[in-house]
């Protein structure tokens, strides 16, 4: 009996089994009109939602982790260009300054080749160290040729006058110093006066020069060049000193005349010595600048 | 000797600083004087005659390196406060940074003041500071003497300590 019971489990399972490959022998022959067999559209109808999800997931996974990776890479290059930007802009800087350099170191040349003296070029190694006095210090001195009480100028104007000098080095008294006097004249009226240091200018940085022993009658008026007139036997003659700021009123025989000097004294780098002392030397108009500008 | 050396390499180092300083800052640089602070610390830690003597060697060092046409008015004036200092670090306890402070703010007032009667008396014609200008230096002076003093003292801790 019990033969005869696994006969017919097993006959069912043959059936199950033949029924199954009836389906799937007949399944590939049916098209369900999207080209595909019934067992295909049954198995795929069955699975796709899920294959749908795992690609879904998949997909998200791999899209999160290929835009980690490329956020990473992003991240890595945006320093890298950061660090890039930096140094091309270092090395813009060290052109630009290399540039002004050389306009600068031009400008003293051109001021060189027609000075009819003999000049040294100097570099400004300090500035004022103390808030009494206005100086500067250059990087040449007796070994170079620079005496004492030589003059100081830049292709703008007349800086001051050596007043100590070392055998590499010296100290420039500015013009600004209280301390200092040049012999000047207008260039266009031809008055004489005197310019020393003088007070700062209210708020500015920078200073002005005032213009004494001008006479309360002379033709003075704002805007006018004032040179240097060599009679202290220190500047030559003609050297661009600054222009006329503003003229005070009479006091007694003189008035009392500020000048805005042409010189940069804010940023001198590098002066001309000038050897000795001729009576009489101008400066090219070419090389004269506006002491506004 | 070694004392002497430290001094002198410290009145060195206050000239490069301030060419440095006067190179990067041109307009500023005059408002600050390491000079005052070698002659400061000389004083408190070393005692009134150190004190005088590192403070006339500083002023000369910068008479003739920023001063004017005569030299000497501030070896002088220096001089004068690197005693004060010195005297005042053998009567008071100034080893505190507030009290050092103090001391420095004050130091740069005297110098200040002393260095203008001088140039006066010797009819220099000076720059003369306005209040608001000698309150600005002598902060600036006390606030760097700070920080370089307390530098030092750690540093002298750690090798005495080594």
């Amino acid at each position: 009996m019990a033969r005869v019971l696994d006969t017919a489990r097993d006959s069912r399972v043959i059936l199950g089994g033949l029924v199954l490959v009836h389906l799937i022998v007949i399944s590939r022959q049916v098209d369900t009109g999207g080209g595909r067999s019934l067992l295909q559209q049954v198995v795929f109808e069955a699975l796709s939602p899920g294959q749908r999800a795992a690609a879904a997931a998949v997909r998200g996974i791999g899209g999160a982790y290929d835009g980690y990776v490329d956020l990473r890479r992003v991240h890595e290059r945006n320093r890298a260009l950061e660090a890039q930007v930096a140094d091309l802009e270092r090395a813009l800087q060290a052109r630009e300054e290399d540039a002004r350099a050389a306009a600068r170191l031009r400008e003293l040349l051109d001021l060189q080749h027609v000075l009819p003296v003999e000049t040294i070029a100097a570099e400004v190694v300090a500035h004022d160290g103390v808030p009494w006095f206005r100086t500067l210090t250059i990087d040449k001195g007796r070994a170079a040729g620079v005496d004492l009480n030589a003059a100081v100028i830049t292709p703008t104007g007349i800086v001051g006058r050596i007043t100590a000098v070392g055998p590499r080095a010296a100290r420039v008294q500015l013009l600004l110093d209280h301390s200092s006097g040049v012999g000047v004249l207008v260039e266009r009226t031809r008055v004489m006066g005197v310019v020393s240091g003088q007070v700062p200018a209210s708020g500015a940085g920078t200073t002005e020069l005032v213009m004494s022993y001008v006479s309360s009658i002379a033709d003075v008026k704002v805007d006018d060049v004032v040179v240097t007139s060599g009679l202290d036997h220190i500047f030559p003659k003609g050297l661009l000193v600054g222009r006329i700021v503003s003229v005070g009123p009479p006091t007694g025989l003189f008035r009392e005349i500020r000048v805005a000097p042409s010189a940069h004294f804010d940023r001198i780098e590098e002066v001309l010595v000038l050897k000795r002392a001729p009576d009489a030397v101008s400066l090219p108009r070419s090389v004269r600048s506006d002491p506004a500008s | 000797m070694t004392r002497v050396l430290w001094i002198a390499a410290a009145i060195v180092g206050a000239l490069l600083a301030q060419s440095v300083l006067s190179q990067l800052t041109p307009l500023h640089a005059r408002d600050f004087d390491p000079f005052l602070l070698v002659l400061v610390y000389c004083g408190l830690i070393l005692g009134e005659t150190q004190g005088m003597l590192a403070g006339a060697a500083a002023g000369w060092v910068q008479d003739v390196h920023f001063g004017g046409t005569i030299v000497g008015l501030s070896g002088l004036t220096k001089l004068i406060v690197g005693f004060a200092v010195g005297q005042s670090g053998r009567h008071f306890n100034l080893s505190s940074p507030a009290s050092r402070l103090l001391v420095v703010f004050a130091a740069t007032l005297v110098d200040a003041v002393l260095f203008a009667a001088l140039a006066s008396v010797f009819d220099v014609k000076i720059y003369e500071l306005s209040v608001r200008g000698l309150a600005a230096r002598a902060t600036f002076n006390a606030l760097a003497g700070a920080v370089v003093y307390e530098i030092v003292e750690r540093r002298r801790q750690r090798e005495a300590n080594a």
